[in-house]
């Protein structure tokens, strides 16, 4: 019942979004997929500030454009910030080059002088640029759909066109130079000797990186388009290996973050720019806890593995070893997940004087028993230890010997088969 | 330098203040910036500005005053939570510095956006153009704007003067200085804070890309003049100082201009003169004696060693 409810409230909701948000929708999802693609490279070739940089200093190339006669959201402007983009580059490679500076204040000198003369040339040229720095800082996603051109007979918003537009040639020149882009990513050296045209390869993704920059400026504007270069790249990164898997998982990584951003920020009636960066700074920060190989939970994950494993072979060792002496069992109860864990795989059985070991278990313990005999006949005879301290170390490596590692200690040590403590050192069974 | 002094001598009183103001932020960032560029963290400093939104949007919520006193504390607030973060992004994930830097920086600023563009929909007082708070306001700065920057700016060039042998050992090895017994990780947190309180109090004379580029761009410009550690303190000091100055006294010539993006630019030519003249290093000292020993040639291997050569000063 309460789903039913649930539902018709989602679906009147949805309902109530009109064709004026979906138009909104859509514009951020394509702006995001567009820089999702330029930022995955970016990001694994170490230019993520990079973008920052461009996406400060397109201003400039905007305000001239639009000063020597281009329509704000035509080709003109485009082509501005293109230029102004390779502006930066080459200032920040000069900079790098020429005056020995590191590389990330390079590229916060480059991008804080274009800016600075962006700020300047709007406020100088006055009424003549129509170029709000709110519009330039935080987008007017809000009224993309107001500004539209007409495409036989419908109305298209002009920031969807040029949008669709930046998506098709950003693409299109992912896929065109995509083995260069990805061995330019991982050896910039090796490609280059390779015969790898590796500055044309750069150049053309730092001009996929302007485009999608300026695309994104009437969307989000400047810094926020840092987010949506950076954060959906930066967490593919962490959840797959390969570049091509990356750059798909963060197109839609983005698209969720646009998407999901935009629905939010019109549900709690805040800015849709500013809600799809904290969406995607959501998805980043799930993508380092789950990340399969260096993630938080994973991390936890295998540490309790590894615990849990430490226990129930020492918990079989301390069997055998009182089955050994010839004791009752000592373990008298048969509490504890070990025990039950252990009884459960057939490890253990449980009888009126406690619990027993099955042989499976057995062998299992013997393994472990041996190890630790080894390990501390070995140290007794190799290292300068009293006897009473060869128990820890054994302890902790019992659960790490590998079968061919025993097996090179045994021919080490020759027919040792008596550890310091005077125990048995059991044969190796299969 | 005689025609910078005439100049200022003769300027209106708000000038003044303003020029007072944004000097003392250039002179501190400057000593405080080089070692953030040494360190390579020149762009914390533009990550901590962009963070401050958030919590200037939390003191107005929780406060509910407009205090410019109050906006700061919970801007610094904000700045220090975020480089907290980035410091935990770069230990326990493999995500890169760069993208770190980037990440924190964005998507702190679109939460410090979303707060306050949330504030204004609800109509909560005094929240209208908050977010202009990174803009800054150069020429609407008082004297007691003016006062506060010059106290911060001193406390923070002292800190650095006091604690000069500990920031340098920081700065340039932090694993010896871990190994010789120092509170390396403390010290380095110290350090960037001290970044992150200049960044922010600088912020609403100077506005975020103004701050940024006062606390990069001067170090830039003493590493053109010397391999020495204290006297590219005091050159970064100086520049800072004379790029603000200038800056103002260029922009108050005319009427329309504003303040901050003129000082970065004056900045810039300081630098863009630095690399053609500065000795040995300079571009035109270079291609003039191609042959001389004298001429340093700077390849690109040699960047990397450029940070090691300054350490040559005698702890």
């Amino acid at each position: 019942m309460t789903t039913l409810t649930a539902n018709a409230t989602l679906i009147s909701w949805l309902d109530s979004i009109g064709p004026l948000h979906g138009w909104a929708i859509a514009t951020a999802a394509i702006v995001s997929a567009c820089c999702a693609i330029v930022g995955t490279p970016l990001v694994v070739r170490r230019m993520s500030l990079l973008g920052d940089a461009i996406s400060h200093a397109v201003l400039p190339g905007l305000v001239v454009a639009v000063l020597l006669g281009a329509q704000p959201g035509g080709i003109g402007v485009l082509i501005g910030a293109t230029v102004a983009a390779m502006v930066t580059v080459w200032f920040t490679r000069f900079l790098y080059r020429q005056a020995g500076l590191w590389e990330d204040a390079s590229v916060g000198v480059s991008f804080t002088t274009l800016f600075a003369a962006g700020v300047l040339l709007v406020t100088l040229s006055g009424s003549r640029v129509d170029l709000d720095p709110g519009c330039v800082l935080y987008g007017i996603l809000e009224l993309v759909p107001f500004d539209t051109v007409d495409v036989y007979g419908w109305d298209i918003p002009r920031a969807f066109l040029s949008a669709s537009f930046v998506l098709l040639i950003v693409s299109a020149g992912m896929w065109c130079t995509w083995r260069w882009q990805l061995f330019t990513a991982f050896d910039y050296d090796a490609a280059k000797a390779a015969g790898v045209p590796t500055v044309a390869v750069t150049m053309g993704l730092l001009v996929g990186v302007s485009l999608a920059t300026v695309a994104g400026f009437v969307a989000v504007g400047a810094i926020l388009v840092v987010a949506m270069l950076v954060v959906p790249a930066a967490a593919a990164e962490r959840l797959v290996h390969r570049l091509h898997h990356a750059v798909w998982l963060a197109v839609v990584i983005a698209v969720v973050g646009a998407v999901g951003g935009y629905l939010l920020a019109w549900r709690l009636g805040t800015s849709a720019a500013g809600m799809m960066a904290v969406v995607l700074g959501v998805e980043y920060v799930i993508a380092i806890l789950v990340a399969p190989d260096d993630g938080v939970v994973a991390r936890l994950i295998s540490k309790l593995v590894y615990l849990w494993r430490v226990q129930c072979e020492d918990r079989l060792a301390s069997l055998w070893r009182a089955e050994e002496s010839g004791q009752a069992r000592h373990e008298d109860t048969f509490g504890g997940l070990v025990n039950r864990w252990l009884c459960v795989n057939g490890q253990v059985r449980k009888q009126e004087n406690g619990l027993v070991l099955t042989p499976q278990g057995r062998l299992n313990a013997e393994v472990i028993v041996r190890s630790h005999r080894l390990w501390e006949t070995w140290l007794g005879r190799h290292v300068d230890l009293p006897v009473d301290h060869l128990h820890p170390p054994a302890e902790w490596i019992e659960h790490h010997l590998g079968e061919q590692v025993r097996k090179r200690i045994e021919n080490e040590l020759g027919n040792e088969d008596v550890d310091p403590h005077g125990s048995v050192i059991p044969r190796e069974k299969k | 330098m005689i025609h910078l002094a005439v100049a200022i001598a003769f300027l209106p009183y708000n000038t003044l203040v303003v020029a007072a103001g944004v000097a003392a932020v250039g002179c501190a960032a400057g000593v405080i910036g080089t070692f953030g560029v040494l360190r390579k963290r020149a762009l914390v400093g533009d990550a901590a500005a962009h963070a401050t939104l958030v919590g200037v949007a939390c003191a107005l919520l929780l406060t509910g005053q407009r205090d410019l006193a109050v906006l700061l504390v919970g801007g610094l607030l904000s700045a220090m939570v975020a480089i907290v973060l980035l410091v935990l992004i770069r230990k326990f994930t493999r995500t890169r510095d760069d993208a770190a830097t980037a990440i924190v920086l964005s998507v702190s600023f679109g939460l410090g956006i979303t707060l306050i563009s949330g504030m204004v929909s609800r109509g909560i007082p005094g929240s209208g153009g908050l977010e202009r708070f990174l803009l800054g306001h150069t020429a609407s700065l008082t004297a007691t704007d003016a006062l506060l920057l010059g106290t911060v700016s001193v406390v923070g060039v002292l800190c650095i003067v006091v604690g000069l042998k500990e920031a340098t050992m920081v700065a340039f090895d932090p694993d010896f200085a871990a190994a010789a017994g120092w509170p390396a990780a403390t010290l380095d947190l110290v350090l960037i804070a001290l970044i992150a309180v200049m960044v922010v109090v600088g912020l609403p004379a100077a506005g975020a890309v103004l701050v940024t580029a006062l606390v990069v761009i001067p170090p830039a410009v003493a590493r053109q003049w010397t391999e020495r550690l204290v006297p590219m303190l005091v050159i970064a000091g100086a520049v800072g100082l004379l790029s603000a100055l200038g800056g103002v006294v260029l922009s108050s010539l005319a009427v329309q201009v504003p303040t901050g993006p003129v000082v970065v630019l004056v900045a810039t030519a300081f630098l863009i003169l630095s690399i053609l003249v500065a000795p040995c290093r300079g571009i035109l000292w270079r291609t003039r004696s191609v042959s001389g020993l004298s001429s340093v040639s700077l390849t690109k291997t040699e960047v990397g060693a450029a940070t090691p050569r300054v350490m040559e000063r005698k702890l």
